[in-house]
């Protein structure tokens, strides 16, 4: 009874509180204001991306168009390359090897509530912790450091413009504060007037050969019922939100496509038959902070992608097992990451 | 070990061993214990062993390996690794230059130990003993073009349903994926 008394004049006390304090942001706003800004406003901005020894200069283009986003982020040097995110596909331009990959929009009607965003477990995964920092590009900046609690995930240090929330700059941490990925603008053009005519794509497609992923790879939220794989032990945090079966472009066959996050970072997991029989070795890819994974098991090739580090993408991979009867029966030789 | 061997290993490291030489050395390592465990030695406690993410080779190491397994169809023998009952498998050259690469990579840097059927990897303790680590260079020869363009798809797939920011890491991975992608060929064998 004590203790009710204590929260109920607790209560009573917090609606006192001036609402000045009660309006300051909090970090975790900052965090969802970023979030919303990077997916609402119009953009037009040049940045440099830094991963290992490597740097690239890129633009990116953002406009609102009937309610939807529509998106082109362009390599400026280097390959060439293009991805346009239009209303209804995802186009990947690859100059380099004379292929467009199509691939269907993902985030219709229910599917976005399924995607990544701050949740209540945000606090026992990560810290958040909010700074002033120096100006940047002319404007006045927050600092953002999201901490992982564990070595599952990486961190981030966003430079957050204060008037849009927009990241000025964004660095990927591991866990030794090494910074493994970073995003600097140097020019960025936020709000209204954004020309549509930037958003198309520059590359010549003449004799280009467009590899489109099947439409019977069209999205759908699938809760873990429908999953035919599972995860037995999942890193602390991490949780299905996705599952779908789709057409990865450049594979012919469609694959099972699972997505994990945990409210912040998120992976991916393909499997798809394997090609050749018996074992393989398994391989790990790094491309700046994404990390993939790849393993062959129960007569199938399992693969999961994430801006995570390399454990956790070999940890959720080797993790999953086959539960539908008919991809159990089709084990031919056990791979090696079998235990 | 004769010095001539051990040029040709310096060689062979350094992506300078003609591919029927790399052959003729892979098959003596197979059958020499004390050859295998001398490059395991040799490899580790040298230069490589600083390079950060493991041990690197020099552009074209891997190609040159595969080049030469593919050529003569030479089978590749994994030891098993120390303290562990992992059966001892062969792998035979597998289909794609890379994979064939990763393989014989992964069955080269597997050092078989002294004792009674163990192995080790020999003079290394920052590598987890469940796996066999060999960092394959950015850029060359591998990965294949083939293995560069699925691994974009899969991070443009994967882009999707990322967060905001997520997504533009992805891409922008996506996009500068070949000149920054390395590979690493792991084995695994049981956990403790």
């Amino acid at each position: 009874m004590r203790r009710v008394l204590v929260l109920a004049l607790a209560g009573v006390v917090a609606l006192a509180q001036p609402r000045a304090e009660a309006a300051a942001p909090t970090a975790r706003e900052w965090l969802e204001r970023m979030t919303e800004s990077l997916a609402t406003r119009d953009y037009d901005g040049l940045f440099t991306h830094t991963a290992g020894q490597q740097s690239e200069t890129m633009r990116i283009v953002h406009r609102m168009e009937g309610g939807r986003s529509v998106e082109r982020l362009v390599s400026l040097d280097g390959s060439g390359r293009e991805i346009v995110r239009t209303p209804g596909e995802v186009h990947f331009y690859m100059p380099d090897r004379r292929v467009v990959l199509v691939e269907p929009r993902s985030d219709e009607g229910s599917l976005l509530k399924a995607l990544p965003a701050p949740g209540p477990q945000l606090d026992s995964l990560y810290t958040l912790e909010l700074r002033k920092g120096h100006r940047l590009l002319g404007r006045d900046v927050r600092v953002l450091d999201v901490r992982p609690r564990d070595e599952y995930r990486y961190g981030y240090r966003l430079w957050l413009d204060q008037k849009t929330a927009m990241p000025l700059r964004s660095e990927v941490v591991d866990g030794s504060g090494k910074t493994v990925e970073a995003i600097h603008f140097t020019r960025l053009e936020v709000g209204e007037g954004i020309d549509p005519r930037h958003l198309r794509p520059e590359v010549d497609t003449t004799g280009f050969q467009w590899v489109r992923a099947g439409r019977r790879g069209e999205p759908r939220v699938a809760g873990p019922p429908s999953a035919t794989w599972l995860p037995r032990k999942m890193p602390p945090g991490f949780r299905l939100v996705v599952s779908r079966v789709q057409a990865v472009p450049g594979s012919p066959i469609p694959m099972q496509h699972l997505i994990f996050s945990d409210g912040f970072a998120s992976v991916s997991v393909f499997i798809e038959p394997a090609a050749a029989k018996g074992p393989a070795p398994s391989e790990s890819t790094t491309v700046g902070s994404a990390n993939a994974f790849s393993t062959q098991m129960s007569g199938h090739v399992v693969t999961a992608v994430g801006e995570v580090p390399a454990a956790t993408v070999r940890d959720i991979a080797t993790s999953l097992a086959p539960v539908d009867a008919e991809l159990s029966r089709s084990d031919t030789a056990p791979g090696p990451a079998e235990r | 070990m004769t010095d001539q061997i051990r040029e040709q290993i310096s060689a062979l490291l350094d992506g300078e061993l003609a591919s029927g030489e790399i052959s003729l050395l892979v098959r003596r390592m197979e059958r020499d214990a004390e050859l295998r465990r001398a490059f395991g030695n040799y490899v580790l406690a040298g230069e490589s062993l600083r390079a950060p993410g493991g041990l690197t080779a020099s552009p074209g190491f891997a190609a040159r390996v595969s080049a030469a397994l593919e050529a003569d169809g030479a089978a590749v023998t994994t030891p098993p690794v120390a303290g562990r009952h992992a059966p001892r498998r062969w792998l035979r050259p597998l289909a794609g230059a890379a994979v064939a690469a990763g393989a014989a990579l992964a069955a080269i840097l597997f050092v078989p130990g002294g004792g009674e059927g163990g192995g080790q990897l020999a003079g290394s303790t920052a590598v987890p003993p469940a796996m066999i680590v060999a960092s394959l260079p950015p850029g060359g020869a591998s990965p294949t073009p083939a293995q560069n363009q699925r691994m974009a798809g899969y991070l443009v797939a994967h882009g999707q349903y990322a967060s905001a920011i997520g997504r533009r890491n992805a891409w922008s991975n996506a996009l500068a994926a070949d000149p920054g992608i390395t590979r690493v060929a792991l084995e695994i064998v049981e956990r403790p």
